[in-house]
């Protein structure tokens, strides 16, 4: 029966009337649990992938949520962590090469989801880095980096909020993105970083120091009048760390 | 869980389906409501609503209705899944646990509905080891649903309700008696759904009958024009399946009931006034029992 509801085609989907006896023929039956399953699959997508679904339409979604539903059904109970591959299945999908941003956008809505599982935990919790002149920088957790070529999340805001107007004026050219995303108590939390903050973030996530982390932002960081690092790092921080909203500043002995 | 009471028992009460949409309200406003019945499945990998439900879970009391266990696989249950369900039966500490009469799991896939199995011999002996395994390995007894049926196999040589009494019978499990699925069920085999449920009236000893299940239904057309109720879970009770309610409670006494809805979902008000129409008639059906007693 489990093959015959995954079937795509009519001699597939069929199982022997003689198998059954009840007043509607097996047919009938065999098709309110093929709507069911199917649904239920696509809905676990369409929430997982909500600006993918915005995007291309309700009914161009659910064909490709019930053609990757077919061909990779899931393998456990907990439907939140279904399509995990649906952003790899949908960007070779017969259509979709109009949307060369589809691939990442789907990428970073599954990250985004992921995240929004995560409990946001209190007093940031993640690593810390101890900065000359007795400053702590307190890292929060859960937080991801991600990277991408287009801007996948000033897509998804202006999807997500139905704004024609932003949406058509979002510079489509591909260009080296790098974004932060954290879980807060109200949601999940969004940043567009540079390079350097990029990679200092990265190496402070791996466990580096401060000075491990600076030399890290700095490779390939390009600094007209080769600002000695300490400034570098100044400018980073002021720029962008700190006013992210992901880091807690503190003393390094108590408070 | 914790062998015993319970900290926070189930009260032969109406309770209400808590789905996520409407953690934020509960949790802000702790709206009245006896006992709240989730879906594990939702808390297994998403801490953040599970960190929610452990805080709704100091004020209300708590049920289980997993749809994922599939008790009616031949093949066994599938051991990992019974881990996670235990452990947030550990966590949560919830005063019921159930799971349906069917199958979703074949050949490692999953199958996100509630699927038929015939009821043989052979069939009764798999679903009483499985049902067996799960209460061993959760520690605590489990209540089995009859589920909404549109099949009938032709193999099916016990009655459904015999079939279920038999389980719990032979392993030690409650039943969760769902009458919105006895109606939908009958009306789809063309039965009488009163003469359906003196069916379950006869075969289930009443002490087995942990719980009962309420929810609206969808009818549709078939494409030979026929009518098929489907069990959507996406409405109001409608009045035929209270008068089978009130047969229920009539026979099987007061029991803890559970007010379902989970398409279509409406404001946690539209729960709450399902959930009084079926506290009042459990209201009524305990001053029978009274009276009668009197």
């Amino acid at each position: 029966m489990a093959a015959a509801l995954l079937a795509p085609d009519a001699a597939g989907q069929a199982m022997g009337e003689e198998l059954f006896s009840g007043a509607h023929a097996g047919a009938v039956g065999l098709r309110v649990h093929r709507n069911t399953v199917l649904g239920a699959l696509a809905n676990a997508l369409r929430l997982a992938f909500p600006a993918v679904d915005r995007l291309v339409g309700e009914d161009y979604f659910d064909r490709m949520a019930v053609e990757y539903a077919r061909a990779r059904p899931p393998l456990a109970p907990q439907l939140d962590e279904y399509g995990r591959d649906f952003p790899e299945f949908i960007a070779a999908f017969p259509g979709t090469g109009s949307l060369p941003y589809l691939l990442e956008l789907a990428q970073f809505e599954w990250l985004f989801a992921d995240l929004a599982r995560c409990r946001a935990e209190p007093g940031f919790g993640g690593p810390a880095v101890s900065l000359d002149a007795g400053v702590r920088l307190q890292f929060i957790t859960p937080l991801r980096l991600h990277a991408a070529r287009y801007p996948v999340a000033a897509l998804r805001d202006a999807i997500m909020a139905d704004d024609a107007a932003a949406l058509g004026a979002i510079d489509l050219q591909p260009r080296d993105q790098h974004l932060a995303l954290w879980r807060t108590e109200r949601g999940v939390a969004v940043r567009t970083l540079s390079d350097a903050s990029a990679r200092f973030l990265a190496a402070v996530y791996a466990g580096r120091d401060a000075a491990g982390a600076l030399a890290a932002a700095s490779e390939g960081a390009e600094q007209p009048g080769a600002a000695p690092g300490e400034v570098f790092l100044a400018q980073l921080l002021a720029q962008e760390i700190l006013p992210a909203g992901f880091v807690h500043v503190t003393a390094a002995h108590g408070g | 869980m914790s062998p015993g009471s319970p900290v926070h028992p189930i009260p032969a009460r109406a309770g209400i389906g808590l789905r996520l949409p409407h953690h934020a309200l509960v949790l802000a406003e702790r709206p009245a409501a006896a006992w709240l019945e989730v879906h594990p499945e939702n808390y297994m990998s998403d801490a953040h609503s599970l960190a929610e439900l452990e805080r709704m879970r100091a004020h209300y009391p708590l049920s289980l209705h997993a749809v994922g266990l599939s008790l009616g696989s031949a093949a066994g249950v599938d051991a990992a899944h019974i881990a996670r369900l235990r452990r947030l039966v550990e966590r949560l500490e919830p005063a019921l646990v159930s799971d349906h009469l069917s199958w979703s799991i074949a050949g490692g896939t999953y199958l996100p509905d509630l699927l038929p199995l015939p009821y043989t011999e052979e069939a009764l002996q798999a679903v009483c080891r499985n049902v067996t395994q799960v209460q061993d390995a959760l520690g605590c007894q489990i209540l089995v649903e009859n589920p909404s049926t549109y099949l009938k196999f032709a193999a099916s040589a016990i009655p459904e309700a015999e079939f279920l009494a038999a389980v719990a019978q032979r392993s030690g499990c409650g039943v969760l008696l769902d009458v919105n699925n006895i109606y939908v069920s009958a009306s789809n085999q063309r039965l009488d759904a009163a003469d359906v449920l003196r069916e379950w009236c006869h075969a289930l000893d009443a002490r087995a009958v942990g719980e009962l299940h309420l929810a609206g239904h969808a009818v549709v057309a078939t494409s030979s024009g026929e009518s098929l109720r489907i069990d959507d879970h996406g409405d109001h009770v409608c009045e035929a399946v209270w008068a089978l309610y009130a047969q229920a409670l009539a026979h099987f006494g007061a029991k803890p009931t559970l007010l379902e809805w989970d398409t279509r979902l409406p404001a946690f008000s539209v729960l709450q006034s399902e959930a009084a129409l079926a506290q009042a008639r459990l209201d009524s059906a305990q001053q029978q029992s009274y009276a009668r007693a009197v």
